[in-house]
């Protein structure tokens, strides 16, 4: 008796184990949305629901990585609507994991600004709709700093050591130094990415401080003087304190775009399109970049954002000349620039 | 120690095998897999070939990133050595408390165990940052005009180890300083060894096994948690958990980073096994 309550027991235990990750009802119509944290204002989602009737499932990743490795794992099933970063995108593309956009079923197609279309990781705008842009600006604080910032090189200036806060990202990083010796941010050439490294390391005693999450904060405070920041970032930082100046580097701006793409099995593809287009509404769109602070890719909007909000929402005309994308390179180059930036990081050491 | 009973010939063991199972599945299967993987050849942009090479263990020795594994040898070293100074004598006096006290200086102990020690870690950078508190007591007692620029520096990162994993040291000497029979350092006094002496060849030899085991406890942790160095360090020293991350999360090199986990992972279990031929025990002290 007793053996046989044990094997009851196991087999039930093992029946639970398996038994995990059943699907729910089909009943109501809903949308499964992928993306970071604090993307869209809630009130968006819920205006959607109410008007439609279709439910936002509003799962999020942490990094484009982790999200790209779950779209891998489910066979690009599982979520309809992702909103991811460009060289991402780019992979999942060439890994079969999106599905060609349905134009006739996105009146509002027309809405986004040309300029973010076309880009290499979409070249025939055939699986995506951007949904934000950000560039790397530099943000200092003329209170604490006698330096005219113009572009990067005058971040090398000695005036500001042990003040100055960059992000974690090597490609961006190294970027900078590529881009005072003119190069391009996605050179494969080895000894071009080594030389932009040498040029890294005489940066290293200016170095406060490597932090991508919340860096304004760093700023606002004191504790740097001049940042490499992302927009989102700016925005905020600007927002809070209007009298720091903001440089768009003269080497040239390093730009990303978000954009959404449907997965290609995704389960609710008809929902993941109906979605996209309430997006694309001007006053909705307007809406989701006021709160994103990111770059505003949809043109039909940019006269509706708030007018104290406008000179950062929407990216200056005189800079879109003047930037580049950070694209997918070799291994070999990667693994370079892993280097370069890992002996800049111990340089920087304390 | 007692030794355990012999084991009742009973079908109860059944009830356990869905245990096993899922170790087996989440334990070992990730860990094998991790094995696989770092002798794999890494894919272009993303992923990996079914093709084996040994390149990604020989990688590891060009000095860039041995240096990576020095850095972290070193702050796990600089941790351990303090909180050995701390950890020591507050084990020691707290296993000479009377009962009552015991239990309280344990609630003590414990009560920051209940929030999450990243949280704990943010109020350290609020004390540190500039113009924070400390700052203000520096400049308000005329020991400085500016700012002491405390944050971002390696002692910021030595207070936040230590902070975080204190608490182990002290459990583990307490642990084995309770067991001491105290009779003994008396014995030794009676028979006329000076305090010093008696601590030395009594008390120290026997709280030994504590000792260790507080230094596997918090050294080895201090090996991985980068998380300290990244947010009161502001990411500038290079410890091999945060080379793992860009790896992974940024280089795309899976294998590489696949290669440098082993190699963690061995040198800890060398440590561990380091432990057992030191103490001839296979237990750690203090683990509760």
């Amino acid at each position: 008796m007793k053996k046989l309550i044990s094997l009851l027991t196991a087999a039930a235990l093992c029946l639970a184990l398996a038994g995990c990750g059943g699907s729910g009802s089909e009943a109501t119509r809903q949308v499964n949305l992928y993306t970071w944290e604090n993307m869209f204002p809630q009130e968006v989602l819920d205006a959607f629901t109410e008007e439609t009737g279709i439910q936002v499932n509003y799962s999020n990743f942490d990094t484009d990585e982790t999200m790209l490795a779950r779209l891998e794992a489910a066979e690009g099933g599982d979520y309809d609507v992702v909103l991811a970063d460009d060289y991402i995108i780019e992979t999942a593309i060439a890994e079969g994991l999106v599905a060609p956009l349905d134009k006739e079923a996105l009146s509002n197609y027309g809405n986004i600004d040309p300029f973010y279309q076309g880009q290499f990781y979409d070249p025939d705008d055939t699986y995506t709709v951007p949904m934000g842009s950000g560039v790397q600006t530099i943000v200092y604080d003329p209170a604490r700093v006698s330096v005219d910032v113009k572009g990067y090189k005058d971040l090398w200036d000695p005036a500001f050591a042990d003040s100055i806060a960059i992000t974690s990202n090597f490609r961006v990083m190294n970027g900078m130094a590529l881009k005072i010796l003119g190069e391009s941010y996605n050179t494969s050439d080895v000894a071009t990415i080594q030389a932009a490294g040498q040029k890294l390391l005489e940066l290293a005693p200016n170095i406060r401080l490597i932090k991508d999450d919340n860096v304004q904060d760093d700023l606002l405070s004191g504790e740097v003087s001049a940042a490499v920041m992302y927009t989102s970032q700016v925005t905020m930082a600007c927002l809070a304190n209007p009298e720091l100046e903001v440089v768009y580097p003269e080497e040239g701006v390093g730009f990303g775009i978000m954009a959404m793409f449907v997965p290609s099995a995704a389960p609710h593809s008809a929902e993941a399109h109906e979605f996209i287009n309430y997006l694309l509404r001007p006053e909705v769109a307007k809406q989701v970049f006021e709160f994103q602070g990111y770059y505003c890719t949809n043109q039909a909007s940019y006269d509706l954002i708030e007018p104290e909000m406008q000179d950062y929402l929407i990216l200056p005309e005189e800079f879109k000349s003047n930037t580049e994308m950070i694209e997918n390179i070799s291994a070999e180059a990667s693994e370079a620039h892993v280097q370069v930036w890992t002996e800049f990081r111990s340089a920087c050491g304390l | 120690m007692s030794k355990p009973k012999p084991r009742q010939k009973s079908s109860l063991w059944l009830t356990a095998l869905p245990l096993y199972i899922f170790t087996l599945l989440f334990v070992l299967g990730p860990l094998v897999y991790m094995v696989v993987l770092s002798f794999q050849q890494r894919a272009e942009v993303w992923g990996v070939l079914n093709e084996y090479t040994l390149d990604n263990y020989l990688n590891i020795l060009q000095p860039v990133y041995l240096n990576t594994f020095l850095q972290s040898f070193k702050l796990a070293l600089a941790s351990t050595g303090c909180i050995i100074l701390i950890g020591y004598p507050f084990g020691y006096f707290m296993a000479k408390l009377p009962g009552k006290w015991k239990g309280r200086m344990m609630l003590v102990l414990m009560v920051p165990f209940w929030t999450n020690s990243l949280i704990r870690l943010y109020g350290w950078i609020i004390i540190f940052r500039a113009n924070g508190p400390l700052d203000a007591l520096a400049m308000g007692l005329g020991l400085t005009d500016e700012p002491l620029k405390l944050l971002y520096t390696y002692p910021a990162v030595l207070v936040g180890m230590v902070y975080v994993l204190l608490e182990f040291m002290i459990l583990a000497v307490y642990s084995s300083a309770e067991k001491m029979d105290w009779g003994l350092v008396e014995a030794a006094r009676d028979l006329g060894a000076s305090p010093l002496r008696a601590f030395w060849t009594v008390t120290f030899k026997l709280t030994l096994p504590g000792l260790l085991s507080g230094v596997i406890l918090t050294f080895i942790p201090s090996m991985g948690l980068f998380f300290i160095a990244d947010i009161l360090g502001g990411n500038k020293i290079v410890l091999v958990g945060s080379l793992i991350q860009d790896q992974l999360m940024r280089a795309h090199n899976w294998p590489f980073a696949a290669a440098l986990s082993v190699i963690l992972m061995a040198m800890t279990s060398l440590m561990i096994a380091l432990y057992k031929r030191i103490t001839h025990t296979s237990e750690l002290e203090g683990i509760l």
